[in-house]
Order: C-alpha cells, then structure tokens, then sequence
C-alpha cells in the first residue's frame, strides 16, 4: 500500500512536470496559434497582434503557467483557441473513440499473440514454429503506414470497408461501428501482434529450458500439468511488463493509424492541434496520455511484483 | 539444422540482400539526382531479349544494355534508350538508382539510431534494475517523462535554430540521433524487468555471495539475459527509423533533396496517386521487407544459440 | 378525402407564407426537392460562429447556414441582391442606403428586420470582439459606419469613396439579433455557436440550418424551412433536403471518398489525384470538370529587406530577371500539374480575365539572356561554372517553402535544378507551415520563399495588403516606413488612386500600369496558376462549378437529385 501511494505521489510529479517542460517546449517552437493569420494576406498584421493580447499568450510563461495551474484546480482544463471552447469538452468524444480503438486491438492482438507464441515455442522446430515465426516476421518487416494505405487502397477498389470514420449515418448501431473499425483494428493487430508472438514464445523457450522445468520434467510430471502450472507463470513475467506497457500507450500508439485511416479520435486532433500551435489541447491530450502512461506502468509494476516473490523480497 | 548452421544461412541471406548497398555507385545506372524531364512517371522499363542479348526498343530502334559502359557502372544503355529498371519519380528520377543509394543512407542511419537507443536503454535498463531504489525510481520515471512529452515542439524548435541550410552529412545523421536519443525507453523499461527477476535467480546469488563484484555480475550474468529483449527491439527500431524519418522530413528534419533515403521516398509514394498510378513508387517500402527479413531472422538465429 | 385536401390546401398556404414575403426568383433553373448531398471536407470545421471563424473548413460549413446583403454570384462575377433587394448610391460615392426584403424570417421563424443588419455590422466592428473580418470594413484606419434609417433601410458611410464598394458586402453574414444580443453584451459572443452548441441556438438567414453534429465526424445540416429564395414555378429552395459534411482527413481521404461514392461533390482536387479520378470515371458514373485557370498563383520571392540574411545580389534587378529568365515554367506545367496549370506573365492570374493586362509577353526561357544580364551588372563565374556576385561572393541561398505542400516542393526542386544553369547554388528547405509563416513573416529571417497567393476576389483591392509597401503584408519587405525604393512608392501611388477612382476604365489603366511596374522590377517572380478541378456524381443537377470560394458549393441551393432514389 506505501508503495502504492509512493507512485501515486510520483505520477502527480510527473504530470507537474510534464506540464511545466510543455509549457516550456511551446514557447521554444517557433510561431504560436496567431502566426497562422499571416497566410491571409487580406488580414492586417495588427490583428494577430491584437489578438496575442486579447487572448494572454503573450503574457510570460511562469504567469501563463500560473493561470493554468489554477484552472486546473478549478476544473477548467483550458480554452482551444481554435474551437473557441473548453478543452475538456472537446477532448471527451474524442479520448472515447481512440479507447474503443486500441482496447479492441490490444485486446485482439494479446489473444492472437500469446496463445501463438506459446504454442510456437512448444512446437519448436516443428513445421508449425517455422512458418509462423516466417510469417510474424514477415509482418514484422512490413512497415504500418505501408499496411495501412494498402487497405485503404482496397477499400476504395472492392468497396467492402467504409473510408474513414466511425459510423455511416449520424445515429448507427454498433454493428455499423464495428464495420467502420475494421480496417484500422486490423493495422493495429499486425503491428501489435508479431512482438507479441516473439516475445511471448522466447520467454517460454527460456523458461522450458530452465533448470526447473528439466527437473520437473525428469520427476515425471505430466505434460500439461507441467505446463499450465510451471511454465506459463514463469514464462508470463517478461509479457507482465509489456501488458503495463501496452496499457499505458493505449492512447498514444493509434496516432499514427488514426491519422492515416480517418479515425475521429485523438490522432487527428492532437496532430493538428500541434501543427496549429492550439496550445491548450496539446497540453490536454499530453497530460491524459501521461495519466494513462503512469496508471500502465505502475499497473505492471505492481503485477510483476504479485506474480514473482523473488523481487518482492528484494525490494524494499 | 544446428544453430550454428541457423546463424550461417542467416548471415549469408542478410549479406545477400545487403551486397547491392554500398555497391550503389557501381550497380546504378544513373546518378541520383540527375533529372530526365521528358520521362516523368515512367513505368518499369520493358527488357526484351535477343539471342540471349537483353535490349529496350525506343522509337522504333533497339538499343542493346550495354555492360560495363566505361564509368564504372556496372551497366548502362545508350541515350536517347533509358533503361528505368524500377521506372522514374516526378521529376524523371531513376527510382532504381535512388533504392540504391537511399538503402544505403537509410540502413545506415536506421542502424545508428538503434544502436543509440538501445545503447542508452541498456545502460538505464541495467542500471535501473539492478541497483534499485533511487537510481531505478529517477531513470524510469524520467522515461516516462521523456514518453510524454510533445516532442514536435522541441523538432519544430531545433529546425528554427538550425541554418536553413543543412550539409547533406549532418542531414542524414541528425535525425538519426534524434530518434536515437527519444527512443530509449521502452528498450529500458522491458530491459529493467528482465534484469529485477534475472538478479534474484539462483546462481546469481550464488555468485554475489561468492564475493563477485556488480561490474562481474552484470557483465557475466545479467547482460547475457538481455540478449533476447536486444535482439528483438533491435529489429524492431530499424523500421520504426525508417518510419519516423518520413515524419521528420515533414518538418523539415530528414534528409533533404536531392538525397534519396527511403523515408524520403516513401513520402513521396505515400500519396494516393503513388499508389493508384505509379505503384513502382513504392520499391523502398517492399525492398524494405527482405531487408528487415534478414535482420530478423538473424537476430533470431542469434538469440538461439545458447538455448538448444 | 376532405382531410386530405385540407391537409394539402393547408401545406401549400404554410408553404406560400414560409416563402412569401420579398422572396427572390431564382430564374433559369428547375429541379426536384429532395434527397441529401455528401460532401467530405480536408479539414475539421472549428466554429461557426460568423464573426471569428477564419479557416476555411468553418466557412465551408457556416456560408450555407447564413446569407448576406449582397451576394457576389460567381458564375457572372457581378454583385447581385441578395438580403437587401435594392440599394442607392450617393452621387459622391460616400453613402449606401440598403433596402431590405420584407416578411423574412430567420431559420427558427424569428423575422428579420434592419436591427439585425445594424447589430451584425457592430459586432464586427467592435474591436473588443476582434473578428478577421473587420479589417475589411477599415477604409484608411477609420471605419465604415452603419445606421438605420428604418425598419427596412440601412445607410452606409464610407469614411471615403472605395471602387466596388458593394463587393464588400460579399461574406458578411447577418447575424440573429434576438440570438446573439445577449451574449454580446455580456462580453461572451467569441464563445457563442461553438462545434458543441445545441442546433437551436445557431440561427441563420442561409438556405440551411444546423441539425446534428458528431464531433470530429460529421455536420449535418436540413433544409432551412424558412429561405428566402424560390425558383420560377415557386417551389421554394433549397431542393435538398439534407447536407452531410463529413470530415476526410486529408486530400486523399477526400479523393478516395469520393471515388468510392462515399461523397458526392469535390472541390479543388489536385493535378495527380485528379488524374486518377479520371481513370475511374466511367466506372464510377462521376462528371469531372477542368474549370481552368483560377485565382491561385504561386510565386517565388526574395528577402529584400535590407537587414535581411540574403545577399545584396537579391536587391539587384538583373539578379531576379535572370532567375525568372532561367526557370522552366513549361516544365513546372507538366511535371507538376499534369498540364493543368498556366504559366502566367504577371502577378496577377490568368483566371483574373478582368483585370490582367494582357499587353504583356508571355515569358520566355533564355538561360543566355539571363546570363547576359547578370555580366552586365558586374556577376562572373568561376572556373567550375560557380555564379559569383560583383563583390565576388558565390551565389548561393535557400528557398523556403511549405513541407506539407507536395506541388510547391516540387516545384522548388525544379527550380533548384534550373538555376544550376546560371551557376546559382541553391538549396530547397521545405518547412512545416506555421514554421515557415513565422520566418517569412514574423522573423523575416529567410531569404528566398515560394509561396502560393490566393485571391479572395478578382477586384484589384485585394492587392492592397500585399502591393503598399507600408502593409505588414508586403511579402517582400513588409511594414516600411517610408517606401525603400521609387518603384515601391509610385505602386503605392497608382493603388491609392484606383481604390477611390470609379470610373472602370480608368481603374485598369493604373492597376495595368502596377502589373508592367510588377514585371520590370520582379518583386514577386510570377511562376504558374494552376487549374481549379472539380467533380461531382453525374446525377446532381445545377451543378456549376466556379473559381471563387466556394468553388462547388456556392448555389448550393440550385443543386438538386436528377434521379428519384437519393
């Protein structure tokens, strides 16, 4: 339990520090949100300068950094220049969307993966680790922008996925999002998937080649319960971590596909907001991705912890 | 197959499709920046052969592929003939010529920002697991912090201090340096775990309790256990290079034009009319796959040679 | 049946009375109501709240949902009425009186009177709501004052006579007094209609009005039950009964959405992309249309500032003729724009067929001719080919341009190419855009850029932000004091003159005279205007594609469904 509240009291630091080196990395980036003004030459300079006032970025950043700060303690989380509106308002749909995205694929991907590295790695060098270790890393050396515009390229010749989006008609059942969710879901998965499969079938070599399970095996125990009792929960450690791991990117992995694949989640905003300099979501979509990132990995420090007492003995 | 013999096909599969590289200025046909205007977008060029003779047929006349053509590429073909192996880019660029020398540039910027980041995850990831306490709590949650931060800013700030201007050399190596230094700690992190349980095995113990100082442990135990998590991460970072490249030429970071690297390439290819019309764009994307084929598959052979 | 013939009788008389009033015939066209229109945006709309939203994504979405006093038609390019059915024009050009149409209702049936149009100009020329459209109603720093006359009559006062004044009034909407009164006086208007607004609270006089929106998704909009506008058999406008903008993301997204048939209108389609609809076209059943040269023109400049970072060369005349001589606009045509570009002979673009003077040559490709002038005025070259500038400083800088703009790269890259026959060493640095309007702008820490310039309307008044050498827009040497050179100052002259000069002809002989002034000292190398390409499914009707924003969407209101499933 201290240790618990020990990580807590480090994730609020963290995320204290995030803020603050935000704040700082924005000021350091060339031009801010009004500079876009300039393209329109029909807008006169004094108005981006009028409105760099109007709106306090102008000000210096500990006082803009001070005001945040107590917004935050206020529960207002900032003002999008862009949308004109509160951050947080902005951000709910869209964080929902990105969850919906990556927690189906993480969790398709971590179903698909471990049972197939596992099974690769007792059937090691059977046919069936051969091809499958070909296969992964075959999809390995694929890059995902590649994947991605090649399914986009498919849907546009068969017309079997929809482009982009969540849902065809403004109100739609799930089946018509789960449509919609396809062709991104299955970029996430064949890049989730193959580390998975290699991780989790070189743990489980590892572990089969262990003194223990030698010795195990030399006392006779039959061969599940050897399995399913001694090697599996050694084997699991190392994929203990990359579950915090994962947890903890869900946010920010889908960025890129999001982007690529039309997908209204926090992909595109975050990506434009940076590209506009609309300061306030940056920082929202930072913090939350931060928040996430911390609850990951204490998660998966925590299960480490649970799942091997060596460590627990160890430390403090 | 032993593992050994694993190793071998490995290494000699790698080495194949790695040859062509640094042959670059022998096997192209056509300097890299050297624009054909009259042939923009062409398709792959159409080879006949003639009593076992290859040649291209243009307006009529056939223009033997002449071999060893006098400067000191391998083959080449009399103007007004072109012989576009992989076809042209927008500007009537020989896409073949520019695979060449763009693997060159790009493998060996992918392999300098793996080594950098897996150099520095190792050294946080050993460090952090093995002594524990504050050295472990500083370095993980300073990862963390590195993994949250809006990095663009930082890239859009760097180029704004740079010259506007950036020597073709330092072009390539920057942002291989740049993702080299971000990119340290998921390696560290997966690193970290495996160097918590591996010091608490038994003969670890045995040895410390035998007086083995923390430089002897780590170099004779520890390190060999994270061979496996090095291996794969390593394999996994070349394309990532490869990937983030094509986001930093956006900014204005990657390598700049005329240099062809893949990253730069396959912005280009990444367009829809690319993919649509001109699919011979794409080359990069799929020589890339043998490429990171082999460096899988070796790595993999690699790993496996203790454990048989 | 007595049911039914009241329930008709009373729909038509409901529907005689939603659009009677001072209702505008719409003359020439004929269509069918009904049916929903998709449209896929590049970009997400940030706000539709007339007075603050500037990018082009909220406009696209926001001109359909309100309407202004006089409309530019973009097919004729002449103002016609629009809100106001009538207007006067003092005899010395200072004062508009505006007549309004009666009976008009806003889309929640609220009437509409001149307190609405009284109260919409004042919050755009209320500094503390700091709308980008207000610079536009500032004539010589002071602005354009608006009072009513009564219920129905609107007076204008131009603090000075301005040609074409009635163009002005072209993109202002009229915003809902009983709507928006109350937040403007609490201080609160830059946060009213926002993407989260409820649709009730968006009020407007366009032929749509707001229905739903799904944030970062979609917008719907529905037939505004109370527009304005009839056709001549009275069947009031708009035929559709619904608009869906869906966001795409990107241009491709934009492309292969509409080649699917997941949209049925696109606009400002690229070169490339353009030609791989058309491979598809007979497949697909789309009319794709080359409208031709629009108002976009791209442009390459040089720093001329003189604390600027490029070399003194640059503020050399020969130095920009001879780069204008070396470049291959042929090959900028067809390599970059498939052919569906112009090279043009002057700043001002071809698509601007009023008011380019077309006296002047095309211009023609001479690497001798350019390197002539440049030994006239004292260049050399080294052994190896290497310019050098009289002083004997190699030539040698960087284009800056916009990394996310694959055309403009491009052609930076072939320009690089081109210069290299003079011995210019120069270097191609694309940037990310807010990086690049922050140098070029803001830094002025650049020196030579290609940008693209696109104009809002054909009128010559467009320029002034760019041409007066005391603009912060002045590209080339912004915010002068004082014009730094004679010919800055005499373009100063001749576009002060034509904004007050209302006599046509007379204004084309001075903005003629600015063009060869343009051309003889290359301020901005005019390189090519590229072509506006649409498309749209074959079955819309009254689809008429034009050159001024919005290219497809402008008589969104004439569009219609030719077949009866849509």
């Amino acid at each position: 339990m201290k240790y618990v509240a020990e990580r807590l009291l480090h994730a609020v630091a963290l995320l204290v520090a995030v803020s603050f080196l935000s704040f700082v990395l924005a000021q350091i980036a060339p031009g801010d949100y009004y500079t876009q003004l300039r393209g329109d030459p029909r807008i006169l300079a004094d108005t981006a300068v009028a409105l760099r006032t109007h709106s306090g970025i102008d000000r210096p950043l500990p006082v803009r950094y001070a005001a945040w700060v107590g917004g935050i303690l206020r529960g207002d989380f900032g003002y999008s220049l862009a949308y004109h509106a509160p951050v947080a308002s902005i951000l709910r749909q869209r964080t929902g969307n990105t969850l919906l995205l990556t927690g189906t694929a993480t969790v398709l991907a971590w179903l698909v993966a471990v049972p197939l590295g596992v099974w690769s790695a007792s059937r090691r060098g059977k046919w069936f680790d051969g091809a499958s270790s070909v296969a992964v890393s075959i999809l390995l050396s694929i890059p995902d922008l590649v994947l991605a515009i090649a399914l986009l390229w498919l849907a546009v010749r068969t017309g079997w996925f929809p482009l982009g989006g969540k849902s065809s008609a403004a109100q739609s059942g799930w089946r018509d999002i789960a449509w919609h969710m396809i062709l991104p879901v299955v970029v996430l998965v064949a890049g989730l998937a193959p580390v998975l499969v290699r991780h989790a079938r070189a743990s489980m070599l590892e572990v089969m080649d262990a003194g223990f399970a030698l010795s195990a095996r030399a006392q006779g125990i039959p061969r599940r319960r050897r399995f399913m009792r001694h090697l599996l929960p050694a084997a699991l450690n190392p994929l203990v971590t990359l579950f915090g791991i994962s947890l903890g990117t869900l946010l920010s992995e889908s960025l890129l596909v999001e982007v690529v694949m039309g997908w209204p989640g926090l992909g595109p905003l975050f990506l434009e907001a940076i590209m506009a300099r609309d300061f306030a979501i940056v920082l929202a979509v930072a913090m939350v991705s931060a928040g996430f990132l911390v609850l990951g990995n204490l998660a998966a420090d925590l299960l480490l912890d649970r799942m091997d007492p060596r460590i627990r003995s160890g430390n403090a | 197959m032993s593992a050994r013999r694993r190793v071998a096909i490995a290494s000699g599969f790698l080495g194949l499709v790695l040859l062509p590289l640094p042959m670059a200025p022998i096997l192209a046909p056509y300097p890299y920046a050297e624009q054909h205007r009259e042939h923009p977008y062409e398709p792959p060029a159409t080879i006949r052969l003639a009593n076992a003779r290859p040649y291209v047929e243009t307006a009529g006349h056939r223009y033997p592929v002449r071999l060893f053509p006098g400067d000191g590429r391998l083959f080449g073909i009399d103007p007004p003939a072109t012989i576009f192996l992989l076809g042209t880019d927008a500007y009537g660029r020989d896409v073949f010529s520019r695979m060449l020398y763009g693997g060159r540039v790009s493998l060996l910027a992918g392999l300098l920002a793996a080594s950098l980041s897996l150099a520095l995850g190792l050294t946080a990831g050993i460090a952090a697991g093995y002594f524990g306490g504050w050295t472990d709590r500083v370095l993980m949650r300073g990862g963390e912090l590195v993994m949250s931060l809006p990095w663009l800013y930082l890239l859009l700030a760097s180029r704004a201090l740079l010259p506007l201007h950036i020597p073709p050399l330092e072009a390539i190596l920057l942002p291989a340096a740049l993702i080299g230094v971000l990119g340290w700690t998921r390696p560290a992190r997966l690193i970290r775990g495996v160097i918590l349980s591996g010091k608490e095995r038994g003969f670890v113990q045995a040895a410390r309790g035998f007086g083995a100082g923390h430089a002897y442990l780590i170099r004779r135990h520890l390190l060999p256990m994270t061979a496996g998590v090095v291996a794969t991460q390593a394999t996994i970072l070349i394309p990532q290079y490869i990937l983030a490249e094509m986001a930093l030429s956006f900014l204005g970071l990657g390598v700049t034009e005329p240099v062809p690297s893949w990253g730069n390439m396959l912005t280009d290819a990444r367009q829809y009319h690319a993919l649509v019309l001109h699919t011979w764009l794409l080359a990069p994307g799929i020589a890339a796959v043998p490429v990171l084929l082999g460096f899988l598959l070796l790595a993999q052979a690699w790993h496996e040679k203790p454990s048989n | 049946m007595w049911l039914r013939f009241t329930l008709v009788f009373g729909w038509a008389a409901f529907a005689g009375l939603a659009a009677s009033g001072d209702s505008l015939v719409v003359h020439g066209i004929a269509g069918r109501p009904g049916g929903t229109l998709v449209y896929a945006q590049r970009n997400a709309p940030k706000s539709l709240n007339p007075a603050i939203a500037s990018d082009s994504a909220s406009r696209e979405v926001l001109h359909r949902i309100v309407a202004d006093l006089i409309h530019i038609n973009r097919a004729t390019q002449l103002t016609e009425p629009a809100l106001a059915k009538s207007w006067t024009v003092s005899p010395d050009g200072l004062h508009y009186v505006l007549e309004l149409r009666r009976g008009i209702n806003f889309s929640d049936g609220h009437p509409f009177d001149a307190g609405d149009v009284v109260f919409s100009f004042q919050v755009y020329l209320d500094p503390n709501v700091h709308s980008t459209q207000r610079d536009l109603l500032m004539l010589d720093g002071k602005p354009i004052a608006v009072r009513k006359v009564d219920s129905y009559k609107v007076a204008f006062d131009l603090p000075k006579p301005y040609a074409a004044a009635e163009r002005l009034f072209d993109g202002f909407a009229i915003l809902p007094r009983h709507k928006l009164e109350k937040p403007y006086r609490d201080g609160k208007l830059s946060e009213a209609w926002t993407m989260s607004s409820p649709p009730s609270e968006i009020v407007g006089l366009g032929p749509f009005r707001l229905k739903q929106f799904a944030a970062g998704e979609r917008v719907v909009l529905e037939h505004n039950p109370y527009y304005w506008k009839v056709d001549e058999s009275g069947t009031q406008l708009p035929y559709l009964a619904e608009v869906d903008f869906v966001l795409a993301g990107s241009e491709d997204m934009q492309v292969m959405r509409f080649q699917s048939g997941e949209s049925d209108v696109i606009s400002r389609v690229s070169a490339m992309n353009f030609s791989v609809l058309e491979k598809d076209r007979a497949r697909r059943g789309y009319t794709l249309t080359d409208i031709g040269p629009g108002l976009e023109s791209s442009v390459l400049f040089f720093n001329l500032d003189g604390n600027a970072p490029a070399g003194a060369y640059v503020r050399r005349e020969s130095f920009r003729r001879a780069v204008s001589l070396a470049i291959d606009r042929d090959a900028l045509v067809r390599l970059v724009y498939q052919g569906r570009a112009a090279a043009m002979s002057t700043p001002i673009p071809p698509g601007n067929r009023a008011w380019i003077d077309s006296k002047l040559p095309p211009i023609v490709r001479s690497i001798p001719a350019a390197k002539e002038l440049l030994r006239a005025d004292g260049f050399s070259w080294t052994s190896t080919g290497a310019l050098l500038d009289p002083s004997g400083k190699p030539v040698e800088f960087s284009i800056v341009t916009s990394a996310g703009n694959t055309e403009r790269v491009q052609m930076a890259t072939l320009i690089q190419d081109d210069l290299k026959a003079l011995g210019m060493n120069a270097h191609v640095a694309p940037l990310e855009f807010a990086s690049l309007l922050n140098r070029v702008f803001e830094t002025h820490n650049y020196e030579a850029c290609l940008l693209s310039l696109s104009e809002g309307d054909a009128d010559p008044n467009t320029e002034m932000a760019v041409l007066l050498s005391s603009s912060g827009n002045h590209l080339w040497h912004p915010s002068q004091k004082t014009p730094a050179t004679p010919w800055e100052q005499e373009i100063d002259r001749l576009m002060e003159a034509q904004i007050t000069e209302r006599d046509r002809s007379q204004r084309k002989r001075l903005f003629d005279r600015v063009q060869e002034i343009l051309m003889d000292e290359l301020p901005l190398i005019p390189l090519v205007s590229p072509h506006l390409l649409v498309g749209a499914r074959g079955e819309i009707g009254n689809f008429r594609p034009a050159f001024m924003d919005h290219y497809a969407l402008w008589n969104i209101e004439e569009l219609y469904w030719r077949n009866k499933d849509r």
